[in-house]
């Protein structure tokens, strides 16, 4: 290894280990695999910090991602532009936040914007509602899903607003222990 | 009006317990006191969104920022939507407080703080360049004189981390099955993962053990070794008897000399090693156990009133460790499955039974607990009586011959027979009893096992050390450490033989001949206690044969490999839903209180009370094996320089009075804690309650 990468100046590598998780060679693994999804478009050379942003549909094609039911809210949470689109900082941002290095409230963060389906900064009714759709493959009849919904709003919401601030969220994670255990999947497998 | 306040203006009224001031705990999941975690503190701007704008700042100071942020849009389109024309002064004031905080740290915890920052990658950057560029301005303001030196450091400081990193990016080969591992997380989730977690975890009592008996005890043996005039046959791998008694396996041949090969090199006291290895290696597990059990009790502990499914079922429980399409598919409909049943049991009126229907059903607890504990029982005498048989066999003299050899195996197989077929019994009864909650059913197959197994255990041990060690056999020691041999390896055989049974012989037979019955799922609490009673039975066995937990080591790897194949061949993910902390919360537990407990006064009372055989082993001739530490003592007296030695013996560690006070002490700061969680749980009832009334408050101020 050593300094034979070309990628990368030292100084980005540095400032990437600094503000991710991920050490030099997993930065450069994750190079690897962003430039595959679409080896025309993604430069090797990213010295000169190129904008190059790969759209939603390619990513979450990844194989970490493609079963997940929530895909596309976590690519969305991770996007500049919110439209879905990832470049290469928040493609390395996103897997950081879900390798298990990050820590339990910088996930307990994302997890909020990622079930928050509207952006409101709330989990209201109609984002659990989309939560538990896509949790349950839509088995659940609509009375059931109502049902379910209201029982959540009620005892997670502590202020009373009949929706969920992170306040609440975090609340209620904190009495949930497994909480840490959902979002781990593993650093990307070359 | 207080309800006419800007969101940020009384957010910044608030303390700011931002996260950088919390950098001082290195990683707030190791969080070794009582307390629970201190969470992040939030403003609470969720009640005047009435009044503000939806859309809020993208303020870069952490402990606003992260509630406020929507999306992650560059801050410069942020103020569009804002009234106020004073709205860009905050953000460049809050950005160059952040900078400067970041700037006065050291550079690890300003490293974590930016890596916790839930910014986009590019803010993260600018903010670490303004941070560096602050820092060399400061640097090069302050010490102009010492530039080269400072850089000097600098240099070498970053030339120090680099090589961290790169030593830390191969730290994980070192992390053994690390790949497996996250194979078997993935595809059946962190229940069964946890099992193997537990396994890979024991697996290191084991390895920590044996290089430490092997340093300390069995490499000086080899130097005063006496030679070995019994034959091998191949029979002495299963019996352990023959040959191997006269080798490092067991007590027996461990010498009670003073060891010096090396000319006027320092003597080696076996007996004192001995003992002090053994003492030394159950005081350190004794403190990882208690520390492990402390920190994953504290982390995962549930106050049982405030957790309720629902909620938590919804949002914290989907695994996304799960990659695999068919198991996201089980989940998904098992999690469906599971909030239908919680939806009926809701809708459901909660069923009155009649008097004779409450009668019949605690007649046929009671019925079904007698049966077990008298099961239980049972086994215990038979295996008593059985054992008693066997040690005529021994006392009566050696038969070499093959049927000598199969008759001391017996009592091994019966052994784990009892424990392979008896829960069988257990469960079936489970069944009859018809428990209201599936939940509660497998608790209580779990404590009658545990009850089982315990009683096993004790029985041996006391047949062991009140009629072994006062038979009048030659070397009692050496018979007690080749019956636990046996015991270990059988079971290790029937465990594998369990594997087979349970999931490949189960699997064709749900596939071919009975289709209902489908794939085998994964047992993880029987597998679980199998661990358990295999590790209490090598913690046993340590003082009597150092080398078992080599042995065991052996043996924990092959049924990893063995239980990781048949899992991937042959069962399917779980279907109900283990809550997975709590799970490893009580095996830590399990393994702790019965089971290391159990060990520690069986050993206690082997040093202690027992008497080492005559002829054998490196305590003979001795009236315990305790007095070889006393008669060390006694000739330390003689010498001056230890005298402090001497002192702590006799005034700590002998002493009652000091004991007594110091069970006295701790009774005390545990009654202090316990007084300190109940009042915070009173104030957070209080809290909570006045969360509730400000915002119906304002509110209510709100429409009026």
């Amino acid at each position: 290894m050593g300094n034979k990468q070309t990628i990368f100046t030292d100084e980005q590598l540095d400032a990437y280990q600094d503000c991710t998780f991920f050490t030099r060679k997993e930065i450069l693994r994750l190079h690897g695999r962003y430039h595959e999804m679409a080896p025309n478009v993604v430069p090797m050379d990213y010295t000169k910090d190129p904008d190059v942003k790969l759209p939603m549909q390619l990513i979450i094609n990844m194989p970490e991602l493609k079963e997940n039911p929530f895909k596309e809210r976590i690519v969305e949470s991770f996007s500049e532009d919110g439209e879905g689109s990832l470049s290469f900082n928040d493609f390395v941002d996103m897997f950081s936040v879900l390798s298990e290095m990050a820590p339990r409230e910088l996930k307990a963060i994302y997890a909020f914007k990622i079930y928050d389906f509207n952006t409101d900064n709330f989990i209201c009714k109609s984002d659990l509602e989309k939560t538990l759709n896509k949790l349950t493959r839509e088995e659940l009849t609509a009375e059931e899903i109502t049902l379910v919904c209201e029982k959540v709003i009620e005892e997670a919401d502590m202020d009373g607003d009949g929706k969920l601030g992170f306040a609440d969220f975090e609340n209620m994670i904190s009495k949930a222990p497994d909480f840490l255990r959902p979002f781990l999947p593993g650093p990307v497998q070359v | 009006m207080t309800s006419m306040r800007h969101g940020s203006e009384y957010s910044r009224d608030l303390p700011r317990v931002n996260v950088l001031s919390r950098s001082q705990y290195e990683n707030s999941t190791d969080n070794f006191s009582f307390e629970p975690e201190p969470e992040l503190a939030y403003s609470l701007p969720s009640t005047f969104h009435l009044l503000d704008r939806p859309y809020s700042h993208g303020f870069s100071n952490v402990s606003e920022g992260f509630i406020q942020r929507h999306n992650r849009r560059p801050s410069d389109e942020i103020s569009v939507t804002s009234s106020s024309p004073f709205e860009m002064d905050p953000v460049c004031r809050e950005e160059k407080d952040l900078v400067g905080n970041l700037a006065s740290m050291s550079t690890s915890e300003r490293i974590k703080a930016i890596q916790k920052m839930p910014e986009t990658m590019k803010k993260k950057r600018e903010i670490r360049n303004k941070v560096l560029k602050e820092i060399t301005k400061k640097t090069r303001h302050h010490s102009t004189r010492l530039s080269r030196c400072t850089q000097c450091l600098q240099g070498t400081a970053v030339l120090f981390r680099r090589f961290g990193n790169s030593l830390s990016e191969y730290s994980h080969l070192l992390q053994l099955w690390h790949k497996t591992l996250k194979i078997i997380g993935a595809k059946f989730g962190t229940s069964v993962l946890s099992y193997f977690i537990f396994l890979k975890w024991l697996l290191t009592f084991n390895m920590f053990s044996f290089l430490i008996n092997f340093s300390f005890i069995i490499i000086p043996q080899f130097f005063a070794a006496e030679p070995n005039n019994l034959s091998f046959t191949g029979l002495e791998l299963f019996t352990g008897a023959g040959y191997f008694q006269q080798t490092v396996l067991y007590y027996g041949f461990y010498t009670n000399a003073t060891i010096s090969k090396i000319e006027n090199g320092p003597p080696y006291n076996m007996q004192l090693a001995y003992i002090f290895t053994v003492g030394i290696y159950f005081v350190i597990c004794f403190l990882i156990l208690l520390f492990s059990m402390a920190k994953s009790f504290c982390r995962n502990f549930i106050n049982p009133q405030t957790y309720s499914g629902n909620a938590s079922k919804l949002l914290c429980t989907w695994d996304f460790n799960i990659t695999n399409e068919k198991a996201v598919k089980l989940k998904q409909k098992n999690l469906g499955t599971q909030i239908k049943e919680g939806l009926t049991e809701v809708n459901q009126e909660v069923l009155y039974f009649s008097v004779t229907e409450r009668v019949e059903r605690i007649v046929i607890h009671l019925v079904s607990w007698v049966a077990s504990l008298g099961t239980a029982v049972a086994a215990c005498a038979g295996v008593y009586f059985l054992s008693i048989n066997n040690l005529k066999l021994f006392v009566k003299g050696h038969k070499n011959d093959l049927e000598g050899q199969a008759a001391m195996l017996v009592l091994p197989v019966v052994v784990s027979l009892l424990n392979a077929f008896i829960p069988f019994f257990y469960s079936w009864l489970g069944h009859l009893e018809r428990f209201q909650t599936p939940g509660y059913q497998i608790y209580i197959a779990i404590t009658r096992n545990i009850i089982l197994k315990i009683s096993i255990v004790g029985i041996l041990c006391y047949y062991w050390l009140n009629i072994v060690a006062t038979s009048e056999s030659q070397c009692w020691e050496t018979l007690v450490g080749q019956d636990i041999y046996r015991l270990v390896l059988v079971d290790f055989a029937f465990c594998l033989l369990g594997s087979f049974f349970g999931e490949f012989l189960r699997r064709i037979i749900g596939t071919t001949v009975c289709v209902s019955l489908g794939l085998p799922e994964f047992d993880i609490g029987r597998n679980v206690l199998d661990l358990i009673y295999a590790q209490t039975l090598t913690w046993i066995g340590i003082l009597f044969s150092p080398l078992l937990p080599g042995i065991q080591m052996i043996s924990f790897s092959i049924v990893f490999y063995v239980k990781k194949v048949s899992l991937m061949m042959n069962c399917q993910p779980p279907r109900k839903v283990w809550r997975t902390a709590q799970m490893t919360t009580s095996f830590m537990f399990l393994l702790f209180f019965p089971s290391f407990l159990g060990v520690l006064s069986v050993i206690g009372v082997t040093v202690w009370r027992l008497k080492p055989s005559e002829g054998c082993g490196p305590f003979r001739g001795l009236s315990s094996m305790y007095a070889a530490v006393s008669e060390w003592i006694k000739i330390l007296e003689n010498y001056t320089a230890s005298k402090w030695v001497v002192w702590i013996y006799h005034n700590l560690i002998t002493s009652e009075l000091f004991f007594f006070i110091l069970s006295v002490i701790i009774l005390i700061i545990t009654y202090l804690y316990w007084q300190i969680i109940e009042g915070r749980k009173t104030m957070t009832k209080l809290l909570r309650k006045q969360i509730i009334n400000v915002s119906l408050t304002f509110s209510f101020i709100l429409f009026f």
